[in-house]
């Protein structure tokens, strides 16, 4: 039923979503995720395969879902402004819980470095780890993030302004910005002279080092997504939640990694 | 009957708190040092061996020393900074 | 004339409602503190129960549910004051009690208890022999079919703490495995043994007698079987099993 028909009867400004079997997949492959990567921690399954595999089921469940949703938004009208307003407030309350997370694993930092314990001698980075050096690749790390701060308000402008070909480019630079970020990370890690499992420091490093990189990763696949959606016209002047809720994303975890750059790097060394 | 002493470490204002773990371990570390400097026989010493033998568990005791013994100590006992001032004084 | 045939309580007993008899001021202290907030918990039970029994009672006819009252400026300004006032009243010497029995100025002893799964571990290391040792013992429960005539069942250990009354006492408190709690209810203490971590606390014992606590921080299966046991005696007493050791 379209929206203009729709429109004539209907007393309410939402749309009812058809029966859908995304909630319970998504549900059984972050079980099947969770499982796995238990199970693979702790030596029960030994082949990292199984973890391939129930990563790829959550990737594709994400995808069939979110493919649904651009079907009722974009092709159907679903989204009138107040179910638009409503999934803003949705995100925002996400964002806000990933605050929360991070919130947490700052306090953990603080609490273990600005009283160090006796078992790492009462100094902090511990005895015996050699810190990384806020000036080389974390501050390259931080530049391009800044810039994809301001490449991705270009493109928002020019959505804004309707011109596509700069909204193109502009989010193809801020994915590529992204990309290169998340490479320089894989790098660092890997260089890294202390690992996980080096004490409280490099625990809660990994940790929140970590978990800003896999959610680096999952910026780099919504920025790759709005600008092929881009490029396939899904995009107007007036309605562009996805695109929306991707810059601000990528502001939050933009601010995030400022603090991570400022107390994991550079105070805490 | 051997005659005792009823002689603890009392309130130290570096540690006033209820965890007492740092009063413990300062403790170690300073009678490390001090044996370092001036010999195991010097008196003073003796005050901070008093304090944490007092305050520290024997395991944990034990613990430090098989550390100490095998070079994995993690504390901080470099006593340069102190030799320094002990020359300028005796010149 | 309670006096007469007093007998002090150091353990748990059936149907024990109130607290242990102290031994300690500051367990003299804490019971101060409870029949102070006691009153003041009593008046406002009272008169909240009095208010809702008035309403439901006397409904029409009752002054309290005033039900045209939608707006009072000088009412809430009153039930927002008075009960901060009252928690003020009751926070003041809480606090005072709390940091008074925080204090560990000048101790003549210290006691080191260690919680091990599932025994207590004390050293006395203030007492040094000619050798260099010192006092070190572990204390286990007696186990039920074990005890003897007069013992406590859940209560009695094979080596309990020895320690001088009218002393300033340290508790060094500690745990090797998990977190275990020491506690002692006549000495008002209370404190977690966190392993990694020296928990300091006091004690001034000021009769001499045979006080019972138990591990109070769930540590595992058998959380009920590690109790501690002190028995306070007198100086020369003390001395002489210090000797024995």
């Amino acid at each position: 039923m379209s929206i203009e028909t729709r429109s004539k009867f209907q007393l309410f400004p939402s749309h009812e979503v058809n029966p859908s079997p995304w909630p319970i997949y998504m549900s059984f492959s972050l079980l099947s995720l969770g499982l796995t990567l238990g199970l693979l921690m702790h030596g029960y399954i030994l082949s990292t395969w199984w973890l391939i595999l129930a990563i790829s089921v959550v990737i594709s469940t994400i995808f069939l879902w979110t493919r649904d949703i651009i079907i009722e938004g974009t092709y159907l009208g679903g989204h009138t402004i107040a179910v638009k307003r409503g999934l803003n407030i949705g995100f925002l309350i996400f964002v806000g819980t990933e605050i929360m997370i991070f919130i947490a694993l700052f306090w953990g930092y603080f609490h273990s470095a600005m009283n160090p314990s006796i078992e790492i001698g009462c100094q902090w980075p511990p005895v015996g780890i050699t810190s990384i050096k806020p000036t080389e690749l974390p501050l390259l790390n931080t530049i391009i993030l800044l810039s994809s701060g301001a490449t991705v308000t270009w493109a928002h402008e020019s959505v804004l302004s309707r011109n596509r070909h700069n909204a193109l480019l502009g989010l193809f630079i801020t994915t590529l910005l992204i990309v290169i970020f998340v490479l320089c990370q894989i790098c660092e890690f890997n260089s890294a002279t202390f690992n996980i499992t080096d004490s409280v420091y490099g625990s809660i490093f990994y940790a929140t080092t970590g978990l800003h990189f896999i959610h680096m990763i999952m910026l780099s696949l919504m920025l790759a997504i709005c600008t092929a959606r881009m490029y396939v016209y899904h995009f107007t002047a007036t309605h562009h939640v996805n695109l929306e809720t991707t810059i601000l994303y990528l502001h939050i975890l933009d601010i995030i990694w400022l603090f991570i750059y400022i107390v994991f790097y550079w105070w805490g060394c | 009957m051997t005659e005792y002493k009823l002689q603890t470490p009392g309130f130290d204002a570096r540690f006033p708190q209820q965890n007492q773990t740092k009063h413990c371990y300062q403790s170690y570390l300073d009678y490390h040092k001090c044996v370092a400097l001036k010999g195991s026989d010097f008196e003073p010493c003796k005050v901070f061996w008093h304090t944490f033998q007092s305050l520290c568990p024997h395991d944990w005791v034990e613990n430090w020393d098989d550390e100490r013994e095998k070079g994995i100590f993690p504390g901080d006992l470099s006593i340069d900074q102190f030799k320094d001032k002990t020359e300028e004084k005796k010149e | 004339m309670y006096m007469l045939n007093n007998m002090l309580n150091d353990v748990p007993t059936p149907w024990g409602m109130f607290f242990q008899d102290s031994a300690t001021p500051n367990m003299e202290g804490m019971m101060e503190l409870h029949n102070n907030v006691m009153f003041y918990l009593c008046m406002m039970l009272g008169f909240v129960s009095y208010m809702l029994y008035n309403m439901l009672t006397t409904y029409n006819h009752s002054v309290l549910p005033y039900k045209y009252l939608y707006h009072g400026q000088f009412i809430e300004i009153v039930w927002t004051t008075f009960p901060a006032m009252i928690l003020l009243i009751i926070a003041f010497p809480s606090f005072i009690l709390l940091y008074i029995c925080d204090e560990v100025i000048a101790p003549a002893m210290t006691i080191k208890a260690m919680g091990l799964q599932w025994y207590w571990k004390y050293e006395y290391s203030d007492f040094i022999d000619d050798k260099g040792e010192t006092i070190e013992f572990e204390s286990y429960m007696i186990p039920e079919d074990l005890l003897e005539e007069g013992q406590l069942r859940q209560l009695d250990v094979d080596s309990p703490i020895v320690c001088p009354v009218d002393t300033h006492m340290r508790f060094i408190v500690t745990a090797a495995d998990v977190i275990h709690d020491f506690a002692m209810p006549s000495l008002g203490i209370k404190i977690d043994a966190v392993p990694g971590r020296l928990n300091q606390t006091s004690a001034l014992i000021q009769r001499e007698g045979v006080y019972y606590g138990q591990c109070s921080e769930l540590c595992g299966v058998m959380h009920s079987s590690m109790p501690i046991k002190i028995e306070a005696v007198s100086l020369g007493e003390f001395l002489a099993w210090i000797d024995e050791q």
